[in-house]
């Protein structure tokens, strides 16, 4: 190889190979998935998330969660994922085109967040839960080693007054004592409601019935 | 040992120029390395591992991409193009999960066990699984209470939902109503819940129990 | 003598920057390990939360640390094998500071709350353009310096590098235009993303280190590399391969299954190159080992060697299903990236630091203990690692895969591995300090300005000294 030309375009070819080959491929078979209409109640899947969730997405990502959360549910038969109730089937990409950044994950330092909303497997995980799961993680997650987020939240003196009603009721030895309340802020709100957001319940058929096993279910 | 310079702090000895390099690697490559004599294994053994490799590679290739097709994530399946397999239709049943989900659950709940007291079960209930007509009424236009569901009194209301709900999501919801947590009743159509609602079209206010039993057991 | 007086401050300028990187990104990682263990540890200020420490720690470690590194390294080798002086280094040297504060600026982004959440790319958006410029200004001297070369022909290390130069940048800039710039739909950015961080470790970190073994091989031992006539093989099915083995990383994953399966196939068929580069470093080394007592680089080279194969056989598992399905996710997934920014490209970058920073500066190391220190340092450092992200990693994987165990449960096992983890970046850092203190003493001649002739520099100046 002594021509610095051919190494060039050889080095050039590789790239462009793979860019080509996966990217381009890819992106012609799935660049323009677009949303099921389900033909019973005629309401196009996966639904849109509402501001103050997409807003919430955003804090997401500024405060990094995805670098211990993943957001994809592995199928049946590949991991425990639906044994842990992490979702009711495996992901599908269609889940994924209503988030203009997917947040799919590497790490599970803690539990895959793609259902954390879904009040069919967790009927404990209401928005107080999250925000008591934000402001002081042990206090519903024993063991845990998720950071507190606790300057997501405000702690008022109460000094006398009506608490707020968007106070949150934190445990006992979690919270700041007595005459004092914790509100969260506007992240945490929209924080919230984008975890709440997240819930993959409906069953899209044809990805259904094209991912079914090819064995017999015993 | 202290006499000595430490071998560490020496700058690192070159043995060879940078030009020597250049030239003695060019070489090699130009040069076949001498034949000793019989064959020598290394390249034989590297084209054997290429062989392999590639052959493997195609064989699991083939095997696991599942006709490339856009919509499979699992290796696991079947790989007949999808002309050749039915597609999987779903049931009344299953489809009137959904709607229940969304509609139902908030009080009735996803065991179908309603809260003692306030609302009432649908799983073994006689209401839910007798007469359909009566049961498409309570769907179409509300109950108002009380309502004697499995032995206990219940005296609250339930929302009318024939404008909420289309003919067939009714049919497809009262369908999973009657064959979930344990019960076991025939699928309702969607064409009876239209003809109910045409039956019923003047019907402003909700449902009592009294009337309902006029309707049938 | 020329080449390496011209390459003398842009190649300072890098390693000073690469090691300054080196201590910061390693603080911040290091800060980012206790608080696995010990959530609590500064959780209270959002700018040291863990999401985005963890990432801030990553980016600084991977442009801070190992492209100045690679580029110090790389420039140097680039103007030795084209025997011909690195022209206009002033330019250089502007292009450097404007890196450095690239990925400053980056690194504060992220720490501030601007991450975009991609692998690798987190750094926020208005940092690309200034990078790829001072970039590009580098790599043009790659390129440049490679193009007016004096010699006739192009050894491995000069395919590799030139290689390299072209690669980052261009994944780089499709990545950012396709995650940031003009976003691709759903789940095709993970498989971008993955397809750049596979390209980054496998066509930039690999090859950099890879050049290194093969040229202080030859230069250090005196003898040419064995079966050297297979190594343009070994290159050109080695970064094809890689090159469309992104999708390994995506196994499991919503996204059409022939893109992992291509991936995993890719890894299967990068068996040969591997073998072959094997063949090539370990047939050298064979009957020379003695020389090791006597030379650092070389004991880096090795290690760096041995992490190259043990990174390609732990990527052939990790495209196995019934590997990924414990071990994606985990601990392990980790060792598997870290063993080749670390074990291979940074110990070839020690040990050709080693080499080339004396002669840069005519000068040598102060303090041999500290050199010592930091070989040992770094064997201890990976071996603990090891341990720690492969045995904490399969044992998370299996804990993980087992429905009922609660999740704080496995958070519990797993305090451990994660102290085991903390223990070894912090003596790896140690090391590094080590280093830093000895390149200190290394530099300090030089900030003289030339007042007191340093007793030292007579071993520099021996005719058949360092060529």
């Amino acid at each position: 190889m002594k021509n610095g030309l051919t190494l060039f375009l050889g080095i050039f070819a590789t790239l462009a190979l793979s860019w080509v080959g996966l990217l381009l491929t890819a992106h012609q078979q799935i660049g323009r998935l677009s949303q099921f209409k389900d033909p019973v109640d005629e309401t196009l899947y996966p639904q849109p998330l509402s501001g103050l969730a997409v807003q919430g997405s955003m804090v997401y990502q500024d405060l990094g969660c995805v670098s211990c959360h993943t957001q994809q549910v592995r199928r049946e038969g590949f991991g425990a994922d639906l044994g842990r109730k992490w979702g009711q089937r495996g992901s599908y990409a269609r889940d994924y085109i209503r988030d203009s950044v997917v947040l799919i994950g590497q790490n599970r330092l803690g539990p895959d967040l793609r259902n954390a909303g879904n009040l069919e497997l967790h009927p404990y995980a209401d928005a107080d839960y999250f925000y008591r799961l934000l402001y002081a993680p042990q206090s519903v997650a024993p063991g845990t080693n998720m950071p507190a987020h606790a300057f997501l939240f405000e702690v008022h003196a109460l000094a006398g007054r009506q608490p707020s009603t968007h106070a949150i009721k934190v445990p006992g030895r979690f919270g700041p004592g007595a005459g004092y309340e914790v509100v969260p802020t506007n992240r945490a709100h929209s924080l919230v409601a984008y975890l709440q957001s997240l819930k993959d319940s409906y069953d899209y058929p044809i990805e259904r019935s094209r991912n079914a096993s090819a064995e017999k279910p015993k | 040992m202290s006499s000595q310079p430490d071998k560490n702090s020496q700058p690192e000895q070159a043995n060879v120029s940078d030009d020597s390099i250049q030239q003695t690697h060019a070489q090699l490559l130009q040069t076949k390395p001498e034949k000793t004599g019989g064959y020598s294994f290394l390249p034989l053994g590297i084209l054997g591992l290429m062989c392999t490799a590639v052959f493997f590679g195609s064989i699991y290739l083939a095997h696991n991409s599942v006709r490339f097709d856009p919509l499979v994530y699992s290796e696991a399946a079947k790989r007949e193009k999808p002309g050749a397999v039915a597609n999987v239709a779903l049931t009344r049943a299953q489809l009137g999960k959904r709607v229940f989900s969304n509609v139902c659950i908030a009080c009735h709940q996803v065991n179908g066990l309603g809260i003692p007291s306030v609302y009432p079960p649908l799983a073994g209930s006689e209401w839910a699984l007798g007469n359909e007509e009566r049961i498409i009424r309570i769907v179409l236009h509300g109950l108002n209470g009380p309502i004697e569901v499995k032995g206990s009194t219940y005296a609250n209301v339930m929302a009318p939902l024939g404008e909420v709900l289309k003919d067939e999501q009714i049919a497809n919801v009262i369908s999973y109503v009657r064959s979930e947590w344990g019960n076991a009743a025939s699928e309702v159509q969607p064409e009876l819940v239209a003809k109910v609602r045409a039956a019923t079209a003047e019907r402003k206010t909700y449902w009592t129990a009294a009337e309902l039993q006029q309707v049938g057991p | 003598m020329q080449v390496d007086a011209s390459a003398k401050w842009p190649g300072l300028a890098l390693f000073v920057s690469a090691l300054i990187w080196l201590l910061l990104g390693g603080t911040l990682q290091l800060i980012a390990a206790i608080q696995l263990h010990t959530p609590t540890f500064l959780a209270d200020c959002a700018w040291f939360t863990y999401g985005r420490i963890a990432p801030a720690a990553q980016n600084a470690l991977i442009y801070g640390w190992g492209i100045n590194a690679a580029l110090g390294f790389g420039l140097w080798l680039m103007a030795r094998l084209s025997a011909t002086t690195l022209r206009h280094g002033g330019w250089l040297l502007v292009a450097i500071q404007f890196w450095n504060m690239g990925v400053t600026l980056g690194v504060l982004g992220i720490l501030g709350g601007y991450s975009t959440s991609f692998e690798l790319l987190e750094m926020p958006r208005f940092v690309t353009l200034i990078l790829l410029v001072s970039y590009a200004m580098m790599g043009v001297w790659a390129v440049t310096t490679f193009s007016i070369r004096n010699t006739e022909n192009v050894f491995a290390s000069q395919w590799y590098l030139f290689g390299a130069a072209f690669w980052f940048p261009w994944l780089y800039a499709i990545a950012q235009l396709m995650l940031l710039k003009a976003p691709v739909r759903g789940v095709l950015q993970p498989v971008v993303n993955a397809w750049f961080v596979h390209g980054l470790y496998g066509l930039w970190f690999v090859p950099v280190a890879l050049a290194a073994a093969y040229y202080f091989l030859p230069k250090i031992l005196g003898k040419p590399i064995a079966n050297y006539y297979l190594a343009p093989l070994a290159f050109w099915w080695l970064v094809i391969g890689t090159a469309l083995a992104g999708g390994s990383r995506l196994i499991g994953a919503p996204v059409p299954v022939w893109i992992p399966t291509l991936g995993t196939v890719a890894n299967f068929l990068l068996v040969v190159p591997v073998v072959i580069i094997g063949l090539n470093f370990f047939g050298t080394f064979s009957g020379r080992y003695s020389a090791l007592a006597g030379s650092v680089t070389l004991r880096f080279i090795l290690l760096s060697a041995l992490a190259f194969i043990f990174a390609s056989v732990l990527n052939l598992a990790f495209s196995l299903r019934g590997f990924v399905e414990i071990a994606q996710f985990t601990l392990l997934s980790e060792l598997r990236d870290w063993v080749v920014l670390y074990a291979c490209f940074s110990a070839a970058m020690f040990g050709a630091a080693y080499f080339i920073l004396p002669r840069l500066t005519s000068g040598a190391w102060r303090f041999p203990a500290l050199v010592k220190m930091h070989l040992g340092a770094t064997l201890v450092g990976v071996a603990l690692l090891t341990v720690a992200l492969g045995v904490g990693g399969w044992q998370q994987g299996h804990l993980l895969n087992t429905p009922n165990v609660a999740f704080g449960e496995i958070t519990q096992a797993m305090t451990f591995w994660f102290t085991l983890r903390t223990a070894g970046f912090a003596v790896l850092w140690f090391g590094h300090l080590a280093f830093a203190i000895n390149f200190v003493g290394l530099l300090s001649p030089l900030c003289a300005w030339g007042k007191k002739a340093p007793a030292d520099l007579g071993q520099g100046s021996s005719a058949e000294g360092h060529a």
